[in-house]
């Protein structure tokens, strides 16, 4: 994840954040993390090089994976945001040419 | 013209989503609808459904100011006074028919009151008939929600169950609330757009005294229509971008989209330059949960090869909606540049 990748992540969360109508603050860590400063306090960071997943979530101690930043949004809001009852919809991938 | 000759001017009406372009779409491709006028009125800042239907004549005119009941005194009727003067002039085709698509949030009774009561135009056109498109999948929901959808379908003269395709069967509750919301209209289903009848404008005209009594009052309170009811929540953006979309990257923000606001995402449609297809639009409509597979028009309808979507959100940022497609793109980029 570059550095500007990770902007955009943690401009992502911010406004996730008050879309969700979650207090809290969303900071850049030196490691190219994220932390949420809210309750439960969230820890969003890049995975390790070569892992299968692209990012690590950590949550009240517990460390979990997501394979993308849809995957992120959905534990960080599953944390955050206990109204939250995520509509699970699966979309097939776009064909690339019309058949 | 003989003066008695009288242009139908026909109202396809229906909630957001729920198929109205799809359904005129069709059915101007229609020989026997060659020579209709068409107002299309959208709530958003940027006018799609005019290019959406692929009909080039100069009989296709987008109303893009706002909610056309909302300024139904002065934006219709000049646009129908300007539509006829053109006939008379032969500065466009000679219509015979002239069809008004509603925006999805638009109250149709002060569009009808319009039509029935404007002396400027009483003397040449008559209203035709009145169509309401209800979404067969997500309709009962809408219905329960939203009043204005409800007082679609109370003034319809016929009633378009679109989506079909979708579903296997129509729940039976559904056709309970469409009854009792207008017992006389008969129903007509639409699958792909595609319409079992092919005299869907072909009704009498409209009667207000026919309609159940709900109506009279509606069509009553019509010149007082409040119509701040469109801004309390309700909010259309539309997000651009020049360059092309990665076909995963717009799953995924869809999916997003469709995830995180569920309900409250009352209607999404776009014309999108898929980066693997570019010399192909792909036009996307989604509903609330649900999104339909893309469709692929044969070519641009015009220069502009941006992406553009419109979305009508009820209490939705567009901030988050912007820097999601933004995030999403950016990680799958990221992707694509590590497995090369």
């Amino acid at each position: 994840m570059n550095p500007l990748s990770i902007r955009l992540v943690h401009e992502l969360i911010t406004q996730s954040l008050a879309a969700w109508h979650v207090a809290g603050t969303v900071e850049l860590t030196g490691d190219c993390g994220i932390v949420i400063g809210a309750k439960p306090k969230i820890r969003i960071a890049p995975a390790q090089a070569g892992s299968i997943f692209r990012w690590t979530i950590t949550i009240e101690g517990r460390t979990r994976q997501a394979i993308s930043l849809l995957a992120v949004l959905r534990q960080v809001r599953g944390a955050l945001d206990p109204g939250y009852a995520a509509c699970r919809v699966r979309i097939a991938l776009l064909p690339v040419a019309p058949s | 013209m003989m003066a008695t000759e009288l242009i139908p001017v026909s109202v396809l009406t229906g909630f957001l989503g729920s198929g109205k372009t799809t359904i005129l779409s069709h059915l101007l491709r229609q020989p026997e609808f060659s020579h209709t006028a068409v107002v299309i009125n959208e709530f958003g800042e940027i006018a799609l459904d005019h290019e959406l239907i692929e009909k080039t004549e100069d009989s296709v005119i987008a109303l893009t100011t706002g909610c056309l009941c909302c300024r139904v005194r002065s934006d219709l009727t000049k646009t129908l006074q300007d539509l006829l003067r053109r006939r008379d002039e032969g500065a466009c085709t000679q219509f015979n028919r002239i069809v008004i698509e509603t925006s999805g949030l638009a109250d149709p009774a002060p569009i009808l009151h319009a039509l029935m009561t404007d002396t400027a135009l009483a003397g040449r056109l008559a209203l035709g008939s009145v169509v309401t498109t209800v979404d067969a999948v997500a309709g009962e929901v809408t219905l329960e929600r939203e009043a204005i959808s409800r007082k679609q379908v109370a003034v319809a003269d016929r009633i378009v169950l679109s989506k079909l395709d979708l579903i296997s069967e129509v729940e039976a509750s559904l056709h309970d609330r469409l009854t009792s919301l207008n017992p006389r209209a008969p129903t007509t289903r639409a699958v792909y757009g595609r319409i079992e009848s092919d005299n869907l404008f072909g009704v009498a005209l409209y009667d207000p005294e026919a309609r159940v009594p709900d109506i009279s009052s509606w069509l009553a309170e019509a010149p007082e229509h409040n119509h701040s009811a469109h801004d309390a929540e309700i909010k259309s953006f539309a997000v651009v971008r020049v360059e092309p979309i990665q076909a995963v990257a717009l799953t995924l923000f869809l999916e997003a989209l469709a995830e995180h606001c569920g309900a409250d995402l009352l209607r999404l449609k776009g014309i999108v330059n898929v980066a693997e297809n570019p010399q192909q639009p792909a036009v996307i409509h989604g509903v609330q949960h649900v999104f339909h597979a893309p469709a692929w028009l044969s070519h641009w309808p015009s220069d502009d090869h941006t992406s553009r979507m419109v979305l009508i959100t009820r209490r939705v940022r567009r901030e988050w909606v912007e820097v999601l497609l933004d995030a999403i793109s950016a990680e799958v980029a990221d992707v694509s540049a590590s497995n090369r």
